[in-house]
């Protein structure tokens, strides 16, 4: 019995408390292992391009993504086993409200990407029209969930107003099927490939409505603290990636190809406006930086929500500190 | 039949019934490790909740009815599920175990459906079926399909060769010998696939509720995640153990009314 309790407890000493986010010594690369929190996509163009043309490396940095969930990377660096991770805004302030010390670092995302999609025929043009319609959405959490919520505020709706599925990511199906009349979307995403597929959607985005934090670059507290300068040169290598495929979309495509398995094959010209669409909400007067209000925003609308039960500290939530 | 009585009751319980002392302390002893555990330095309520912790959000989500009402829909799955899947299985089987022909024939696929996992085709299944409780229903259905549909097979395989020649010399009918020998010869064994199978069922809706579902306790895990709110997400798996369990129980229930001549 000892003995397992000793296994056990050299198990969680061994995954709970390993210092994972230490430098390692001059000239030797720090590894950085990236939770995305989707699959492969074109969309984390910038991200190749800084591997691809060395700027993490120049940084002292070897990057490598990791295409898990979401969740799990808020979880992994607040947990303190990775030092960063790809995360929307909501997510941060979900987790500081159940202590993680988790912090936004650079705003990658300064539209909210959400909105719903919906065939002409059902006339969806204000989020007012939403009303009495059936809506499919991949699940009641997540960004997804917190756009729409905001979307409904919007046209003075609540949830019991419209019939909502939970159908998980398959808008695309439910929409041509006919089985939703409307669905909640990444607008960079499936409208595209549902235009493309012969079925023109209507478009409500959430960014039109409300100013909201969308997907950004996370860390915790243990590595500001501590390593303040290995947070500078990430922001600034992911900046600099960032620029770099703005400034040469093309480019960009053609590096994502080597990054994302399949991309080659699949519609240039629908994967390249994906990008296009991409880059529309990247864009700001300062690259990275975050906006006090939509946090503001953010914070208000999960406390009408209900998702948090008290507002949480913004200092804390977020830092522009760290960008270059 | 004496030789056969005895591998029944073992076959009926292969776990050992833990005395009084003993199963407090199978009970205790996990709590003590967790609670010590979830006190260890740099361990947050986020990564291990303490079973304290989780006590209080399992009394919160019990009061506000929340729990009952996530459970009562799993549950319907779950029974539904096992149902239909335990029904076919064992009309299916029965067919197997008939004609050797068919046997061939279907195998192939019965054993590569088994190589399908689950988690990896609920989606598209969500898709086929809409996201409301028939595929929930079918997901269970399938997971609890092979191992009732197996142990009928064996079941009734079982049956001795010399009882089904007196059968037939007695000129007994098709339906008299399924009813007088093979169901009651081949039911232990059946009984128990259905056993196994109470407690995948349980797995089955899970996988269901995690692709598409706004209700259950696997959306109850899913939400939990989204907020960070582990202490919710172990409520959720302990009540779906504690599904389990009941299930287990009844089915052994079950077994042990059916099989009363046995005794």
């Amino acid at each position: 019995m000892k003995k397992i309790f000793l296994v056990l407890l050299a198990v969680v000493l061994i995954t709970g408390c390993a210092p994972q986010a230490a430098p390692t010594a001059a000239g030797e690369l720090v590894k950085i292992r990236l939770p995305v929190g989707y699959i492969p996509n074109i969309q984390f163009a910038p991200l190749y391009v800084a591997m691809e043309k060395g700027y993490y490396r120049d940084a002292g940095l070897d990057v490598t993504l990791d295409y898990s969930v979401e969740t799990d990377g808020v979880a992994l660096v607040g947990a303190d086993n990775l030092q960063f991770s790809v995360a929307s805004g909501e997510q941060v302030v979900l987790a500081r409200a159940q202590g993680l010390p988790v912090t936004y670092v650079l705003c990658w995302y300064q539209q909210y990407p959400v909105g719903v999609a919906s065939s002409p025929k059902e006339g969806i043009k204000t989020p007012a029209d939403l009303k009495g319609k059936k809506i499919g959405i991949p699940g009641l959490y997540g960004a997804s969930y917190i756009g729409f919520q905001a979307l409904l505020d919007a046209g003075g709706l609540t949830e019991s107003d419209v019939t909502l599925d939970s159908i998980g990511y398959n808008q695309v199906e439910a929409l041509k099927a006919g089985q939703e009349q409307a669905a909640v979307i990444y607008v960079t995403n499936e409208p595209v490939q549902l235009d493309a597929s012969g079925f023109p959607v209507d478009v409500l985005r959430v960014a039109d409505y409300l100013q909201l934090v969308g997907n950004g670059l996370i860390t915790n507290e243990t590595t500001l603290k501590d390593h303040p300068d290995l947070v500078r040169k990430m922001t600034a290598a992911t900046l600099k990636g960032m620029q770099d495929a703005l400034d040469n979309p093309d480019e960009a495509y053609q590096i994502s190809t080597k990054y994302v398995e399949g991309l080659d094959k699949s519609d240039p010209v629908v994967q390249k406006k994906i990008l296009a669409l991409s880059m529309e909400l990247w864009k700001a007067p300062k690259l990275g930086y975050s906006d006090e209000k939509a946090w503001e925003n953010m914070q208000q609308l999960l406390l009408k929500m209900g998702q948090i039960k008290q507002p949480q500290d913004l200092s804390k939530v977020y830092s522009n500190e760290y960008l270059p | 039949m004496d030789g056969k009585k005895k591998t029944h009751r073992g076959a009926a319980h292969f776990l050992p019934r833990p005395g009084g002392w003993l199963a407090l302390a199978s009970l205790l002893l996990p709590l003590v490790v967790w609670q010590v555990l979830s006190s260890m330095p740099g361990m947050t309520a986020f990564i291990l909740p303490s079973p304290l912790r989780v006590a209080v959000r399992f009394g919160e989500m019990l009061a506000d009815g929340s729990l009952l009402r996530h459970t009562g829909y799993t549950l319907v799955e779950v029974l539904l599920g096992l149902a239909l899947g335990s029904t076919l299985a064992t009309f299916t089987g029965y067919a197997l175990a008939r004609s050797h022909l068919l046997e061939r024939m279907l195998s192939p696929y019965l054993v590569a459906s088994q190589a399908v996992p689950v988690v990896a085709i609920a989606p598209l299944l969500v898709i086929w079926f809409g996201p409301g409780l028939f595929s929930k229903v079918l997901i269970c259905a399938l997971i609890v399909f092979f191992p009732v549909l197996v142990n009928t097979v064996v079941g009734l395989r079982a049956v001795p060769q010399n009882l089904r020649d007196l059968m037939v010399a007695l000129r007994a009918s098709q339906a008299q010998i399924l009813w007088n020998l093979e169901i009651p010869a081949a039911l232990p064994v059946l009984l128990g696939g259905l056993r196994i199978g109470a407690t995948l069922s349980v797995i089955g809706a899970v996988v269901g509720e995690f692709v598409g579902s706004d209700r259950g306790l696997g959306f109850l895990v899913n939400v939990g995640r989204g907020r960070y709110d582990t202490a919710m997400v172990f409520v959720a798996i302990i009540t779906l153990i504690l599904m389990a369990l009941m299930l287990y129980g009844g089915a052994i229930l079950v077994e042990k009314r059916l099989l009363r001549w046995e005794a």
